[in-house]
């Protein structure tokens, strides 16, 4: 048994452990020693990338757009959670089946009218844009998250507050804020990931290079003919280093959100 | 009142930016348009060139080459999370190895097995090293294996992280009394597995089957644009990346949204069955 798992834990870490040690071989032991550890460490792919490939711009672009489209997503996931899972209104249930339903379409089926649409608005190359974009595709889910951990709250606490004539911003942010926390780490981590990894629409509305997203950049840098491996590596570890930290301090947090998304526990 | 305000931020931005590009797609799939300038209507045009264009064809068998792999996807988290249940030591470590690869996400995963799986790439090292180099095999330019390569590395390897997280904290819910039942009559670990653990989760293995059909139809681009770019030919391509060869590459957007439109009824149809799922769930 355990060496079936063993088996299989090596098959899920084997192609990281590679790419990590690829990316701090140098090309000439590189075509020598694809598999094992590197005789003689090199950071000169990572200065390539960071510094010729342009990476830590993009890097510093990731980090100032992906906050920002990260509070949009709150505000957006936490007052339709909160209304959906808690409040009493007409069509109540028909509009949260509409919400889900929208939530299947890919982004490809999309793209071509998200495209006209933002452009219209002039808003292409602007992160803006992208960051409505982001919110309206990646908005759903949060939202779905929510409206479970809401519908659990009971419903004195809503009544209370209701009793002392708070008005429904003062609730949301006094009392549903602060008791929804956990849930909201959930949320914001799921955010972050499936925004830091988004690609079609950012290929789609960021063209000016100096805009580009850590994500876009080495994907686009896959396609340069005849860039190295060792490069591509170092690349491919630039890009997860952001992601990797985060599991590291929160596993709970996302294996939790990832289940608990799909399926109530 | 109040919840309509509460809600409003998201309906707007879906009416904007989900749902009026759906609609609109279906539209502009009866004009000839290149993406600027005027759109002539053209009928049905669109939808004859659709039917007579070999690549659409490709992209249907490719589709469905890949939703042969969700068998697979799916027996291999459920075999491994039912081993996992008894309580194994060293799981907490066990489960962030395998769920790695979501960390990371399909570009990077992508990217890193197009080096992985190169003609002189690391997995023919090994095999050539332990004396299988007859198996090493060009596996991302020979378009018989490049989709099968697909299938393994985005249906099932890339998967199984998550479907055994899926699958765990389904089987969790089981009553340990039909198990220890089963004890009492002496059944084998497979007949138990197959008449405990597997009904108990039927809910949970229906909805792991339509994320699957999700996961192949509308969410399989971004990790082919860096696995293979659709190639060699059009060996990887299916209907998403049909719409992004046709709309950005060619720019025929008239075109793409006919493919698009197909794209449409069949996630349509896996989205009713999905929401479907849903309410029970929620309803359970």
């Amino acid at each position: 048994m355990y060496v079936f798992l063993i088996l299989l834990a090596v098959i899920a870490l084997y192609p990281l452990l590679f790419v990590m040690m690829t990316s701090l071989k140098s090309t000439s032991e590189y075509i020598n020693n694809k598999l094992m550890l590197p005789h003689k460490i090199t950071f000169a792919n990572y200065y390539y990338v960071w510094v010729k490939a342009n990476m830590l711009k993009y890097f510093i672009n990731s980090c100032i757009l992906i906050p920002c489209a990260l509070l949009a997503y709150l505000f957006v996931c936490i007052s339709a959670g909160f209304a959906f899972g808690r409040l009493r209104f007409p069509f109540r249930f028909e509009i949260f089946l509409g919400v889900l339903f929208l939530m299947i379409f890919p982004q490809m089926l999309l793209s071509i009218q998200i495209f006209q649409v933002v452009r219209n608005m002039h808003l292409v190359n602007n992160y803006l844009g992208l960051i409505l974009v982001w919110v309206a595709y990646f908005a759903p889910f949060g939202t779905y998250i929510m409206t479970t951990y809401y519908s659990t709250v009971p419903m004195e606490i809503i009544e209370s507050a209701r009793i002392d004539g708070a008005s429904i911003w003062q609730m949301l942010l006094h009392i549903m804020v602060p008791i929804a926390k956990p849930m909201i780490v959930v949320i914001v981590i799921i955010g972050f990931q499936s925004m830091w990894n988004e690609l079609p629409f950012s290929l789609l509305l960021l063209q000016t290079e100096s805009l580009r997203t850590i994500t876009q950049g080495i994907g686009m840098m896959q396609g340069q003919y005849g860039l190295d491996d060792t490069i591509l590596t170092a690349a491919i570890i630039s890009a997860s280093i952001v992601p990797l930290i985060l599991f590291m301090f929160f596993q709970k947090e996302i294996t939790m959100g990832a289940y608990g998304g799909s399926v109530k526990g | 009142m109040d919840s309509f305000i509460l809600i409003a931020p998201l309906l707007v931005l879906l009416a904007v930016f989900i749902l009026y590009p759906v609609l609109a797609n279906i539209y502009l799939s009866f004009f000839k348009w290149k993406g600027m300038g005027h759109a002539t209507f053209i009928g049905f045009d669109n939808y004859v060139t659709m039917v007579n264009d070999p690549t659409f064809w490709v992209s249907i068998k490719n589709t469905l080459v890949l939703l042969l792999y969700i068998p697979l996807g799916a027996i291999l988290p459920i075999m491994v999370s039912s081993i996992l249940r008894e309580g194994l030591k060293g799981w907490p470590v066990f489960r962030a190895i395998i769920y790695l690869p979501n960390i990371l996400g399909y570009v990077i995963i992508g990217m890193i097995f197009s080096i992985v799986l190169r003609k002189i790439g690391p997995l023919n090292g090994g095999l050539t090293a332990i004396g299988l180099g007859a198996f090493a095999l060009d596996w991302l330019n020979k378009p018989n294996l490049a989709i099968q390569a697909l299938g393994v590395v985005y249906g099932v390897w890339m998967r199984l992280g998550f479907g055994c997280i899926f699958f765990l904290a389904a089987m969790s819910g089981i009553d340990e009394s039909l198990y220890d039942a089963a004890k009492i009559d002496g059944a084998l670990w497979w007949r138990t597995f197959w008449n405990v653990t597997i009904p108990s989760i039927r809910f949970s293995i229906e909805f792991w089957i339509v994320l699957s059909f999700i996961e192949i139809l509308a969410r399989a681009f971004p990790f082919i644009y860096t696995f293979t770019r659709g190639g060699p030919g059009f060996a990887t391509f299916t209907l998403e990346y049909g719409i992004y060869n046709s709309g950005f590459v060619a720019f025929n957007m008239g075109y793409a949204s006919t493919w698009a439109s197909v794209l449409f009824v069949l996630c349509a149809v896996i989205a009713y069955f999905q929401v479907q799922l849903m309410r029970k769930n929620a309803n359970a």
